[in-house]
């Protein structure tokens, strides 16, 4: 941010002849500035300050769905689901999932399954642990109330630290406050 | 020059304005929280010459003054506000130079030199009253070159101890959690960020590094075995010890201040609870009951009471308890969200991490009864602090540099300064004794 201003203000000082390649210089400069929120950086003379716009125009923000690269409920038969934020209680979408993985269960009874516990990065690390032990524990006490035998369902909580999908807003975090099952060998 | 830049320094120590060349901002901040630095001098350290090229004695004059600054004690001198060259000030020869550093108003001074024999390096130093022209005592270190730093540490928290009566912690160490690819290491490093080395190793999620009293001991969770257990990592020796690997979690250690008791929580009853444990393993007893979450314990510094987060009223917030698990009583009640309590170890305060504001966690201060409530940091997203052994500074993690990162900053929250740069996100800071 700052290179980016002295160079636009040395423009503004500098003859006709390095005029255009500072203005190249300074849009450089500024697409390759890091996108850090720096405080106090906002003043007159700062990006978006005046001439900002004929200096470099700002590049549009572009905007597209998160569709994690591979769906928890892709990973094998038995479908994830995903809860509200510091929740553990099943919503109706997760009751649905819950139902077919209990048919699933019913059908291959050999079959053990592991429940993993996950939390959005959100609140402390300590914290989501102990939300991720709940939500698996939940997860597991529907299965076993559908007449799922608790011997074929472990459970772990990994709390924040495995999130589904890397970002910093709803669109990711959703994916990670999740039931996530993994079948035992 | 150096008689307007004298003219300055009285200036600046008169209107008690002692943030020299920092901003104005500063400024404010420092003279309105910090009472009274103690003017000082740094003298000698003569520059070393050819060997190897590089200036060790620079290098050591430069760690020592940001130790001696960071100490929140002292105000260090700008050595172009002395009359005399004040790097040529040779050992032996210092009390010639008292009389005119105590008309600079100058109250304390070090001097110290460095020699240099091969590999080995002697780093000796002096303190001294100006005011009085009193020796108050000195030191000598033995070390390699690249031990530089710390033997430069070493004598920053002798001159903290010599003024003070309280030795400084330019020698103490943080641990914190580093998430890298695929796995989430223990690390330790200096407490001024220099040489993080990693102690786990074991490519699996490792969190909640926990210094012992006598700093010997790491407690932390691991997932190495598959489960999350608590391990202790003996840091002398490298022994590593399981001691609560019970189903369920076994997470969140809290040393009580003797050593005596490890405060952890256990999900093997259903909800998540608090339970105290001897370090040694075993006797384990039972603090919370129920189906709430109760996590991250703090002891008080008299082993009276523990500080923890709970979610029992509906959202995570901040209670206190006897080491009974009696006499229960709620901390927070602003804000959805309040956690990570870490009691000063001069007893206080209490340091947390609040959403109180909107916009994610900043960390707040309060007195032990939840009254006073101060919020100390504000720039980007704060949380996890822990408390300097001294009690004059706080560790934390923030997402300011644009992802997490280890800072560190006066319990005024002045000061902040980042201290990881692994590229990754570094999280979960505790700091040595």
């Amino acid at each position: 941010m700052v290179r980016g201003r002295e160079a636009r203000e040395q423009r503004w000082s500098g003859g006709r002849f390095w005029g255009p390649i500072l203005v190249v210089g300074a849009a450089l400069l500024l697409t390759g500035c890091p996108k850090k929120p720096e405080v106090g950086a906002g003043g007159p003379g700062a990006a978006g300050g005046p001439g900002a716009e004929q200096v470099a125009p700002a590049r549009p923000i572009t905007e597209a769905p998160v569709q994690p690269e591979a769906r928890p409920t892709g990973e094998g038969p038995l479908k994830d689901v995903f809860f509200d934020f510091d929740k553990a209680v099943l919503r109706d979408d997760a009751r649905k999932s819950l139902n077919d993985n209990i048919q699933w269960l019913k059908g291959n009874p050999a079959a053990r399954t592991m429940v993993e516990g996950h939390a959005d990065e959100r609140g402390t690390n300590e914290y989501n642990l102990a939300l991720g032990e709940r939500r698996a524990r939940a997860v597991r006490d529907y299965l076993v109330a559908g007449g799922i035998d608790a011997k074929r369902i472990s459970t772990i909580s990994y709390g924040e630290e495995r999130p589904f999908v890397l970002g910093h807003d709803e669109s990711a975090w959703k994916w990670n406050r999740r039931g996530h099952f993994v079948i035992q060998k | 020059m150096t008689r307007l830049a004298r003219i300055i320094w009285l200036l600046l120590l008169s209107s008690g304005s002692l943030a020299v060349g920092a901003s104005a901002q500063v400024d404010i901040t420092v003279t309105r929280t910090v009472i009274q630095r103690i003017p000082i001098a740094v003298v000698g350290l003569r520059p070393s010459g050819v060997s190897g090229g590089g200036d060790l004695a620079a290098q050591a004059l430069s760690v020592l003054v940001d130790d001696l600054e960071f100490s929140t004690v002292f105000e260090v001198l700008p050595p172009s506000f002395l009359p005399f060259d004040a790097r040529e000030v040779r050992l032996g020869e210092e009390e010639k130079v008292l009389a005119s550093l105590n008309h600079l108003k100058v109250q304390a001074m070090v001097v110290a030199e460095l020699t240099q024999q091969g590999k080995d390096l002697t780093l000796e130093g002096r303190v001294y009253n100006v005011s009085r022209g009193v020796f108050l005592g000195g030191k000598r270190y033995f070390g390699e070159v690249t031990a530089i730093r710390s033997m430069v540490h070493r004598l920053a928290d002798e001159v903290v101890l010599r003024l003070t009566g309280e030795r400084g912690v330019a020698s103490t160490r943080i641990a914190y959690a580093n998430a890298e690819k695929g796995a989430t290491e223990l690390y330790l490093m200096d407490y001024d960020g220099h040489n993080p080395t990693i102690v786990t190793g074991n490519r699996s999620i490792n969190l909640s590094p926990r210094f012992s009293p006598d700093a010997k001991l790491l407690a932390y969770t691991s997932y190495r075995d598959g489960n999350p257990d608590l391990y202790l990592l003996n840091l002398e020796t490298g022994r590593r010890d399981k001691v609560s690997a019970l189903p369920g979690l076994n997470i969140s250690p809290g040393w009580s201040p003797t050593g005596q008791w490890l405060a952890l929580s256990l999900s093997k009853d259903g909800g998540t609870n608090l339970y105290l444990m001897r370090p040694t393993g075993g006797g384990l007893r039972r603090l919370t009951n129920g189906l709430a979450i109760s996590v991250s314990p703090s002891f008080s510094p008299n082993e009276r009471q523990i500080v923890f987060t709970s979610d029992r009223g509906g959202s995570p917030q901040i209670y206190m308890m006897d080491l009974e698990g009696t006499n229960l009583q709620r901390l927070t009640f602003e804000g959805e969200y309040n956690a990570s309590a870490r009691w000063s170890p001069r007893g206080d305060k209490i340091a947390f991490a609040s959403n109180r504001g909107g916009g994610g966690f900043q960390i707040y201060l309060m007195n032990p009864n939840g009254t006073g409530v101060q919020q100390i940091t504000t720039v980007g997203v704060n949380e996890d602090p822990a408390w300097s052994p001294d009690g004059r500074h706080l560790v934390f993690t923030s997402n300011r540099s644009g992802k997490k990162d280890i800072h560190v900053m006066h319990a005024d929250g002045s000061g902040q300064k980042r201290l990881t740069r692994s590229g990754f996100n570094s999280f979960a800071p505790d700091w040595s004794p």
